[in-house]
């Protein structure tokens, strides 16, 4: 098993009609073993939403730098980081790691100044990939492309955006043993955060 | 004599003085007054802006206040290009123990940290030392609101109520008369058992004003220091570090907010004066 393996999750990030839904599993495993069913893999900055999938440690570390940079930069630039600016920040955080990594592979997802949906995924060291429909990451990712492909529809308002998310993400990790116990959602719109745990089968 | 011991940080004068320090102290006495306040809900720091010029193009929100990280933020009175360093530095230690700890630097440990930075100047590497002195406001869970001040030298101190910059020796008179006198507060004047309510008189006990009430105070302080002689809110910048759900709250008042407390100081003194 592969070390971005051993703890497990699932994020799905997409974009709506001025909005953009990201939705992650709560399972913490060691391998097989369930240790946690409410370690959220998804972090609130402003108005962009990281999501790190990957090794567990990771991703609480990844968290905690990110933060450490997007208020240091809040207090030099008096104003807020745009979520391609925090993209690329942490495409230069993993970078920096180029030959004993963060084992994590994250996704971005946000609205800009203008309130435009803005996704971004990246690989464990920083190469970032900019969508305009959706982005997965995790150890269910071939099940998340297929249900993506399959459900995804341009400029879905907020409601349906929130049922498209949800049916990928809960269909996805019913078919991977490594990801599941809970879920959450986040939408983002112009007028703030809808947040909603979802029911999903804890097995 | 001292002429020969002052052009180098680190030497001692015959006197047992460090001439640079002493003289990078003396460029702060000509620069904007600060006045910091301690309060019972909260800390209010009011400060003197010397605007220039009406050319300058406004670029950040403050040319004297300045937030440190959440928990903590400090006016300024010298050398802004050496208080930009410090204050950069001041941030950066303060969001790496926050990293490292996961929980805010206490108020004095940071305070401590770019004091210690400022001492090097004074000891090695033959730099002058930086011309700033700070006024920071703080609030930790272990201590509460704090008020510190810090000088070139690095020493630093904590205080209820103090003044940096020019014309402070007066502004800290007039701050010892009238500091937890019932006057500055509207509340604690039905907390004080049996005290005659006489102005200016020293109490026994210090009781500390509420925010409102050292806001007045910050403001009649600095009417006092200020050259001009009309005091207006373009001159003074106050601000104030509140508690608010649990959470410090930064706030620079503004022009309204402002001028009404410059009317309410003038409103309680024009009674005392000439009718």
């Amino acid at each position: 098993m592969s070390i971005l393996e051993y703890n497990g999750a699932a994020i799905i990030a997409m974009t709506g009609k001025n909005c953009v839904g990201i939705a992650c599993d709560t399972r913490l495993g060691a391998q097989a073993q369930t240790v946690s069913c409410d370690f959220r893999k998804v972090f609130q900055f402003n108005k962009s939403f990281v999501g790190l999938a990957g090794l567990a440690t990771d991703v609480q570390t990844m968290n905690n730098l990110l933060t450490f940079r997007k208020n240091l930069y809040e207090l030099r630039e008096e104003r807020e980081m745009t979520p391609r600016v925090l993209s690329n920040l942490l495409s230069n955080l993993l970078y920096e790691k180029r030959f004993g990594p963060y084992f994590i592979e994250p996704v971005v997802a946000g609205l800009d100044e203008n309130n435009e949906p803005f996704l971004s995924g990246m690989d464990l060291i920083g190469a970032p990939v900019y969508t305009d429909d959706f982005v997965v990451s995790g150890t269910a990712t071939g099940n998340m492309y297929g249900m993506c492909e399959t459900l995804y529809k341009k400029d879905m308002e907020v409601e349906e955006l929130f049922e498209t998310l949800s049916q990928a993400l809960l269909a996805s990790v019913d078919r991977d043993a490594l990801s599941g116990w809970g879920a959450t959602v986040h939408i983002v719109t112009k007028d703030g955060v809808i947040s909603r745990e979802l029911k999903a089968r804890m097995d | 004599m001292a002429r020969r011991y002052d052009s180098s940080t680190t030497t001692f004068s015959p006197e047992g003085r460090l001439h640079q320090v002493e003289y990078a102290i003396e460029a702060i006495n000509n620069a904007g007054t600060c006045i910091g306040i301690l309060a019972k809900d909260g800390i209010v720091m009011a400060s003197e802006k010397r605007v220039t010029s009406g050319l300058l193009a406004p670029s950040k929100s403050s040319e004297k206040t300045y937030k440190i990280s959440q928990h903590v933020a400090c006016n300024v009175a010298g050398l802004t290009a050496d208080a930009n360093i410090l204050i950069d530095q001041a941030r950066l230690r303060a969001g790496r123990y926050e990293y490292q700890y996961c929980e805010p630097i206490p108020v004095e440990q940071l305070v401590e940290l770019v004091c210690n930075y400022k001492q090097a100047y004074t000891q090695y590497g033959g730099l002058r030392p930086f011309g700033v002195a700070f006024l920071f406001a703080g609030y930790d869970e272990h201590y509460g609101f704090q008020l510190y001040q810090s000088d070139p030298s690095g020493n630093y101190s904590g205080w209820k109520a103090t003044v940096i910059g020019s014309n402070n020796q007066a502004g800290k008179s007039l701050l010892k008369n009238e500091y937890g006198s019932s006057s500055s507060s509207e509340e604690e004047e039905e907390e004080k058992e049996g005290e005659m309510k006489v102005e200016g008189a020293a109490t026994e006990e210090i009781s500390m004003p509420d925010v409102k009430g050292a806001l007045r105070l910050a403001v009649k302080v600095l009417n006092k220091t200020m050259d001009a002689s009309a005091s207006s809110s373009e001159k003074m910048e106050l601000y104030v570090m509140s508690l608010e759900n649990g959470q410090v709250v930064h706030k620079i008042l503004n022009k309204e907010e402002a001028q009404k407390v410059i009317d309410e100081v003038e409103a309680e003194a024009t009674p005392a004066g000439e009718t």
